[in-house]
Parts: structure tokens; sequence; C-alpha cells
């Protein structure tokens, strides 16, 4: 039997992790190959709710990934997702989701050798999990 | 006695209570001096939410509404996000019977003001929550998921809330919400309590309404709960940003968007 390969989404923001992505990328760092990077121009811009929707659609894992507090390019942009993802992670664990299927990150354009890190222990953590219950849930 | 209260120590010149008619409750707006139907005050309804919706029709009158310890709170929310002017509605404070108070396991229950009933005990902490929250995450889940399939998506929660007053509703966007499918799944809920989490009042409209009789309260409480825990937020209370929406520290509210 094969182990089981988790999916993840992970949601870059334009200034910094994208431009973090794109380095450990050209500095040839080993990352897993689960990630599917979803570019967007803030942190603050992927709203709550895209995070829940794929994870109510059976996304093992989601990544949010912004500027560290205090670089936001848009000032308080990561402000605000710092505020918003913990909630949503309550929320999965009151209904039973593990909440480690949710991780917000700050990597720097700098920081290609953290982005290897954060993604690849973040797909050691969602495969200790397993799967996500609700790939099989038919509602 | 109402009416005297309502529009002579008041000085209010409309009414909004639920009253009796075509056999029926509902709620009804009286004008000064027009003849009264019969008020009840042992229907629960959250009656803010009528006059969020007759809010823009009153003009410069003034409105008296009869109000619970849900109804100001909700009022506190609306008046913090300059929907609705305080000075234009006044209160008539009702605190709710004791079986009321257990319905809806309420641990606020008292008004500031008190001009009809009597003052009853805040009921203990929610029995489903606290029994969920003791299971392992699979049997909760193995919960939610049941009670989530009973949703028809026929919108009652969100019709009747008092604080749901967006003009273009997330759950009406089919980004996040397919047009069709019945049920419509895990993320319909989760978005919603997401949504409501800094302002709802705890009212429990949502699940006097549900049709199918999920415990959305008990989510909202949970939710409720959380913000406690992670910003010290209870909805109503006199800070005048949302805490999902704050700026840095120390900083201007005005600079604040609104917006997203």
């Amino acid at each position: 039997m094969t182990e089981f390969e988790p999916t993840i989404l992970a949601f870059c923001c334009n200034w910094c992790s994208y431009a973090g992505a794109d380095l450990a990328g050209v500095s040839r760092l080993q990352m897993p190959p689960n990630v599917h990077i979803v570019r967007v121009m803030c942190s603050a811009s992927v709203k709550p709710e895209y995070a829940i929707k794929a994870i109510s659609q059976g996304i093992d894992g989601v990544l949010v990934l912004g500027c560290h507090i205090g670089d936001c390019h848009y000032m308080t942009g990561n402000h605000r997702t710092a505020k918003r993802f913990p909630v949503v992670q309550k929320l999965l664990e009151d209904v039973g989701i593990d909440k480690t299927r949710l991780r917000l990150d700050w990597v720097s354009a700098a920081e290609g050798e953290k982005f290897q890190k954060v993604v690849t222990e973040f797909v050691e953590d969602v495969k200790r999990l397993g799967p996500n219950p609700l790939k099989e849930v038919r509602f | 006695m109402l009416p005297e209260l309502a529009f002579d120590k008041l000085g209010a010149d409309l009414l909004l209570a639920m009253c009796e008619g075509h056999g029926n409750v509902g709620p009804i707006v009286i004008s000064k001096g027009e003849k009264m139907a019969k008020v009840r005050t042992d229907v629960p309804y959250q009656l803010v939410t009528i006059l969020t919706n007759i809010y823009p029709f009153i003009g410069q009158k003034k409105l008296a509404l009869l109000c619970r310890r849900c109804d100001e709170k909700a009022l506190a929310e609306l008046e913090k996000r300059g929907l609705v002017d305080e000075k234009r509605v006044l209160r008539i404070g009702l605190a709710c019977s004791a079986d009321q108070i257990k319905a809806c396991r309420c641990s606020d229950p008292v008004p500031s003001v008190v001009h009809i009933g009597a003052p009853g005990k805040p009921a203990g902490e929610d029995e489903l929550m606290n029994k969920l929250l003791a299971m392992p995450s699979e049997e909760r889940l193995k919960f939610w998921t049941a009670q989530f399939r009973k949703c028809n998506k026929c919108f009652a929660c969100t019709l009747n809330c008092p604080v749901c007053f967006c003009d273009d509703c997330v759950l009406e966007e089919r980004t996040f919400v397919a047009e069709k499918g019945i049920p419509p799944g895990m993320s319909f809920h989760l978005i919603r309590t997401f949504h409501l989490s800094d302002k709802c009042v705890e009212c429990g409209e949502c699940e006097r309404s549900c049709p199918a009789g999920i415990p959305l309260l008990t989510l909202r409480k949970m939710a409720a709960k959380d913000m406690k825990a992670l910003y010290g937020f209870v909805s109503g209370d006199k800070k005048k940003v949302s805490p999902l929406l704050t700026t840095l520290e120390g900083e201007p509210m005005e600079d604040e968007c609104h917006e997203c």
C-alpha cells in the first residue's frame, strides 16, 4: 500500500512569501511536491471563507503565508490575518476537525530556507493526521 | 400601561412590540394615539430584526422597542457599525421569564433597565456544548455532520438573525455556497458561524426558527467562547471596533477600513 500523500493548498502573499517560494525554487531546495501554491496580493486578501471551503471540500491542509508582522506591503494586512485565522482554527476544532490542518506562518522574500522548512513540517504534520475526514463525508 | 410608558413617559412616536392579531402573534408597529392590540411579552422574537428593516422608513420619528437583554446587545452592535441612531430608538426593558432563560441557556438575561417582568437568574452553561467538547474530535465531527445533513438551506437562520445586516450576504455568493445542492454541506454553517463570531448576541433565534432543529445556538455559543478566550471580546460591549478588524495597537480607529 502506498503512503498517504496529502493535498495541500498554500496561499502565498505576492510581496514576501511568493518571492520566498521563488527563492527556494531558484536555490534548488528539496521540498515535498504536495503543495499547490495560490498567489494572492496580501495574506489579508485570503478570506477565511476560502480556507473553510477548501477544508470542507476535502483538502487535507491549508497553509497561509504572509510577510512578517510589521513588514506588510499594505501596512496592516497581516495584522488582520493574524487575528482572523486563530478564530477559524478554533471553529474547526469545535466541529471536530484538527486545527493543525490550517496553518498560518510568516515567510519573507529572503527566507527560501524557511519556506522549505515550513512546507516540509506542514506536510509531515498533515501526513501524521491522515486524510481529511470530510473527504469521505457525503452531504 | 405599555402605551403610556412608551408614548407619554419615554416620548416615543412609534411602538414596536409583539401583539395579537388575526388569530396569531406577530410584530406590530403602533403609532401614537392608535388603538392598541393585546401585547404579548411571553413570545420570544428578536424585534431588532424588524427594526433594521423598517428603520429607513420611519424618518425622524422616535421608536420605542420592547427590548430583552439580547435585543439590547444587538442594538449595541448595530450602533457600533453606525446603522442605528441610539437617540431614535427608545428601549422598554423586558426581563425574560425563567422558562425562556432556560430555553436559551442564557448567561446574561437582565436588561440594563427593567420595565416589565421580574429579573431572572442566569442559566448555567450549555450542557450540549460541554458534552460535545468533552468528546473526542471524531465523534464531535460525526455529531455535527449528522446535524448539518438535516439542513435544507432555507435561510431562516439568516433572515431572522438580528445581527445579519450585510447588503450582500456571503452565503449567497456562489463561490462559497453552490447554487444547487441540498444540504449545503459543512462550509455553509462554518462560514456563517465565522461571520457572526464578532457580533452574535446568542439570542437563539436561529435555533428557534430552524425547521430542521439543528442546535445552532450551541454552535454560536462555542464561537462566542472562542472569541472570549482569544480576544476577550463579548458582543454588545462598548468597544467601537470588532477585534477581527482592528488596526495596530495605539493607532486611531478612524484609519480602520470597514469594507473588509
